[in-house]
């Protein structure tokens, strides 16, 4: 490693790699994602984060009729890919992609202060609309990630909007700055604000398992992981990724399953062993409902209109 | 008399000599005992009773409760439990529709202008637990008039003694209690109790719940000495604006009339408020005694007088000692249709609550009603409906002491007879108008009542829940209004037959009205105070929204607030050899068919007694209006 506080660039032929001491990135050309995200040697990731468009539905919205309105986000929760990369270092924009022949120009001492890699991604809904992911890194390593999705007519309200990252072995706990015990939008004014530390990733033991485990309006996250599945890496200490927000209150979950692990059980026994991380951080969360269990939706208000542009965007140190 | 077993078939049978229902007071031997909470009046038959559970009704045994009948072959079970939680018979959970759907085509006795049958005492799905207890009495217990007590037995039960038949009974969640002086011996009594799971009280027993079957409460034996306090009515009232208490009470006894009541009240601090005697007669009234300075009753201060009633021989013996825990609480309804506590508006933070325990079904404990409780004052809930039956005894207790008010609502559900997949079809609806099904739910309304009429706690009468409404909803509600000015009634099933509305209920009372729904009737000049008697369905991840209804409060004085359904998850605690553990199972998992799945689980809480997420919410909103 070069003595340089800039980012060093590595312009592969599938992928595009950016490092700093600390940080590691892999944005993968052919997963069409953030293929690696190291931190002082530890991998994050067990396959790239993607837009998440599927919560596990609840009773309430299996009574309501949700369920079968929403259904094609569950599609496009599992199926979308990533239709259209952009990328930009400093200032210079390639389009195409920088492989080869293109790359040969460059060495190993290639720098930056600020790499922009956008992933477009196409949702198997009908109509289509794109979700983008953006990474920005500057000089420190720090990325930023923003999604932006396209708002479209016609398509079913959302179970959830929000990014989705699956690392590769079971957190021992996390900690966050935000709401007291299980949150949604509404369902979140009995809580209390403050620093909170869960052990291991709790599922929340509804009968038949079902969305849980929402934090609505965090400040902060850090997921705490001892294990990695790198056959050399005999370190059992403690490491940690740290999340901030931006400009607004972020959103999370963080259970050992995705939507559809916990869709597909009837039971809680009936979960696969659990053995990674799933984060979902939302940006837009819909309300669980309650007045009654057999037709009337949740409030309006708490609806996620499919229709409206949105963004959102969060920090990872 | 002999044992029928075509009373299975009619509604107009539904207890053979039965005591008539009296109050719950504890009666005592001297106040050591009531000092120890131990009566010698009182022998536990709870425990190890021989059982042979029949499949079906044909294959029972007929002659199990002779005294020369060989039970060598009959099991152990423990009293009180289910029968299907010892894995004789099949669990099941169902909803609105009755639970022989699919399987047996039934019609109610007398609707759509037919006679009895005999669906019930042939029916193939009735099945049958034979029940044998051999007991000697306690040595207080000698010479003495003694009553056998079943707290809860589902559904019908036959019984003997000692080879002669006693009574019969029905409506499983009140007491059934039988004399069985005339066949009592000293030492090694048979007591024979045979339980149908069903008869025609099963189209009153249509609670969205498990259905299951047996005695499911405690068993007891009553000794009485020479002169006992059968019955006692209190009502205590209050007056000059709220400072003093008027005390009114009736006493009724049985036995020699020989001798002296005296009757004492005290306050917390053991001062005496009142001290009289009377010679004793069958009925002594005590009329208007004013108590002055009172301290008033309610969720925040459940102020409880001691009652004394000592019962004295002609030498002025102590023979018994009655004890009875009272408050002054005064509820009403304004011109404006505010409902009003001690003279202040009352809003109700409540749930409803199923006796529920994981492991035992409807036979839960102490414990568990202590630990529920704890968790109502925790979480700013206020309030009970005891959806939708009475609950044991000790709860009511437990709600005087803590404050909780109650609906107390009756044995009562009939939902398959007037709805089906969702849709109003009331063309074989009981009780409606039939004369022949009046009596029966009278006496639900009776037993309830004169049971439970001196709890501090209760406030509402219910008359049930999801029974449509007719000529005998009107006589229940007609029989509260007749016995108890001091209450409200209650009733939610009258919104189907909007002309009845007059003649049942003090409130308006709906279900699940969303709030937008609610707000309207509130608008618009109501013409009782309204409550949503079931709102806020905490099935699985829920309770969202809360905000909409705890607005109401703030806009409108007649919205006197709500029952969240419901308290806990209706889930089994259940061995799976797949995974190893011991598992939370709902409807449908044990084949059973036709099931409505997992609507079993509605609660705040799961079914292990922990709160869900939901319930800080609960406390949140709960407690804005404490």
């Amino acid at each position: 490693m070069d003595y340089t506080n800039k980012l060093h660039i590595i312009y592969g032929d599938a992928a595009l790699g950016v490092q700093t001491k600390k940080f590691q990135y892999i944005f993968s050309y052919e997963k069409g994602g953030l293929e690696s995200l190291k931190i002082n040697n530890k991998e994050w990731l067990y396959r790239i984060p993607t837009p998440t468009f599927w919560r596990a539905t609840t009773d309430n919205d299996r009574g309501n009729g949700f369920s079968v309105k929403a259904a094609q986000w569950l599609g496009a929760d599992m199926f979308s890919q990533c239709s259209k990369i952009h990328l930009t270092v400093d200032d210079q924009k390639f389009d195409p992609l920088p492989i080869a022949p293109f790359n040969n120009q460059f060495s190993n001492h290639e720098y930056a202060n600020l790499v922009k890699i956008s992933f477009d991604y196409k949702t198997t809904t009908t109509p289509a609309t794109i979700c983008t992911i953006t990474y920005v890194i500057d000089s420190s390593g720090r990325a930023t990630i923003k999604m932006r999705y396209i708002g479209k007519e016609g398509l079913p309200s959302l179970p959830v909007l929000g990014m989705r990252f699956i690392m590769p072995t079971m957190a021992t706990g996390f900690e966050y700055y935000g709401l007291s015990s299980e949150t949604y939008p509404d369902r979140k004014a009995g809580a209390k604000k403050g620093v909170f530390r869960v052990k291991g990733l709790p599922v929340t033991k509804y009968l038949v398992p079902q969305e849980n485990g929402m934090h609505m309006d965090t400040d902060k996250l850090i997921i705490t992981r001892n294990t990695s599945l790198n056959n050399a890496d005999r370190d059992t200490n403690d490491f940690q990724l740290e999340i901030n927000k931006t400009d607004k209150p972020l959103n999370f979950s963080c259970l050992p399953y995705t939507a559809e692990e916990l869709e597909n059980a009837t039971h809680i026994e009936e979960l696969p062993l659990a053995r990674r991380t799933v984060l979902v951080i939302a940006g837009k969360v819909r309300g669980v409902g309650g007045i009654d269990s057999w037709g009337t939706d949740v409030e309006e208000k708490y609806r996620i209109d499919s229709s409206k542009n949105f963004e959102f965007s969060f920090k990872l140190s | 008399m002999k044992a029928n077993i075509r009373w299975l078939d009619d509604p107009e049978t539904f207890r053979i000599n039965q005591i008539a229902a009296h109050s719950d007071h504890l009666y005592f031997k001297n106040y050591e005992e009531w000092e120890q909470k131990r009566s010698s009046f009182i022998q536990s038959l709870d425990g190890k009773w021989q059982f042979k559970f029949s499949n079906n009704l044909q294959t029972r045994p007929l002659d199990f409760y002779k005294t020369n009948f060989d039970a060598s072959d009959f099991d152990f079970i423990p009293v009180p439990s289910e029968i299907e939680l010892n894995n004789y018979a099949q669990n099941q959970y169902i909803n609105t529709l009755y639970p022989w759907e699919g399987k047996i085509f039934r019609r109610p006795a007398y609707s759509l202008g037919q006679k009895t049958d005999r669906s019930f005492s042939e029916g193939e799905d009735n099945t049958v637990g034979s029940y044998i207890k051999h007991f000697d009495l306690d040595n207080s217990f000698q010479g003495k008039h003694v009553h056998v007590f079943f707290e809860g037995v589902e559904r019908a039960m036959f019984v003997w003694l000692n080879g002669h038949f006693i009574g019969y009974g029905e409506d499983s969640f009140t007491p059934s209690e039988f004399d069985l002086t005339p066949y009592l011996k000293e030492k090694n009594n048979i007591l024979a109790v045979q339980v149908f799971k069903h008869s025609t009280a099963s189209f009153l027993e249509d609670q969205d719940m498990f259905r299951f079957s047996g005695i499911f409460r405690s068993v007891k034996l009553l000794a009485f000495p020479e002169t006992h306090l059968m019955d006692l009515a209190l009502k205590p009232t209050i007056t000059n604006d709220y400072h003093d208490g008027i005390f009114n009470a009736k006493l009724s006894f049985t036995g020699t009339k020989d001798g002296y009541v005296r009757l004492k009240i005290k306050d917390i601090n053991g001062q005496t408020l009142l001290d009289e005697e009377h010679n004793l007669t069958s009925t002594i009234t005590i009329e208007n005694k004013l108590l002055e300075n009172i301290h008033l009753w309610d969720n925040h201060h459940p102020y409880l007088y001691q009652l004394f009633i000592e019962v004295q021989d002609s030498n002025k013996n102590l023979i018994e000692l009655d004890s009875y825990k009272f408050g002054f609480r005064e509820i009403k309804i304004t011109d404006d249709k505010v409902v009003l506590l001690n003279g202040k508006r009352l809003i109700i933070n409540g749930v409803n609550r199923h006796e529920w325990n994981m492991n035992s079904g409807r036979t839960i404990t102490k414990q568990d009603m202590k630990a529920d409780i704890q968790t109502f004052k925790r979480n700013n809930i206020n309030a009970v409906r005891t959806c939708h039956y009475p609950n044991q005894i000790p709860w009511y207790y437990l709600c005087d002491q803590n404050g909780i008010y109650v609906m107390a609502e009756n044995n009562l559900e009939s939902h398959g007879t007037w709805q089906k997949m969702g849709e109003v079809e009331p063309s074989y609806n009981v009780p409606e108008s039939l004369a022949e099904w009046r009596n029966v739910v009278i006496d639900r309304a009776r037993s309830n009542y004169e049971t439970l009429k001196n709890h501090t706690s209760i406030l509402f009468w219910s008359l049930g829940n999801e029974s449509y409404a007719g000529e005998n909803l009107i006589a229940m509600n007609q029989f509260y209004k007749s016995h108890d000015d001091t209450r409200l009634t209650h009733y939610e099933g009258v919104v189907h037959t909007p002309d009845l509305k007059n003649k049942i209920s003090d409130l308006e009372s709906y279900m699940y009205l969303p709030p937008k729904e609610a707000e309207k009737y509130l608008k618009n000049n109501p013409s009782k105070p309204f409550l949503e008697c079931e709102y806020m369905h905490d099935m699985g991840n829920s309770d969202g929204g809360m905000k909409s209804y705890i607005k109401l409060i703030d806009e409108y004085p007649q919205y006197l607030g709500g029952f969240i359904w419901d308290f806990i998850d209706q889930a089994l605690l259940t061995y799976d050899p797949i995974s190893g553990k011991k598992v939370l199972r709902y409807g449908g998992d044990f084949d059973d068919r036709h099931s409505d799945y997992e609507f079993s689980g509605d609660g705040l809480m799961f079914a292990d007694r922990t709160e869900k997420p939901a319930m800080q919410e609960v406390k949140y909103y709960y407690g804005l209006h404490k």
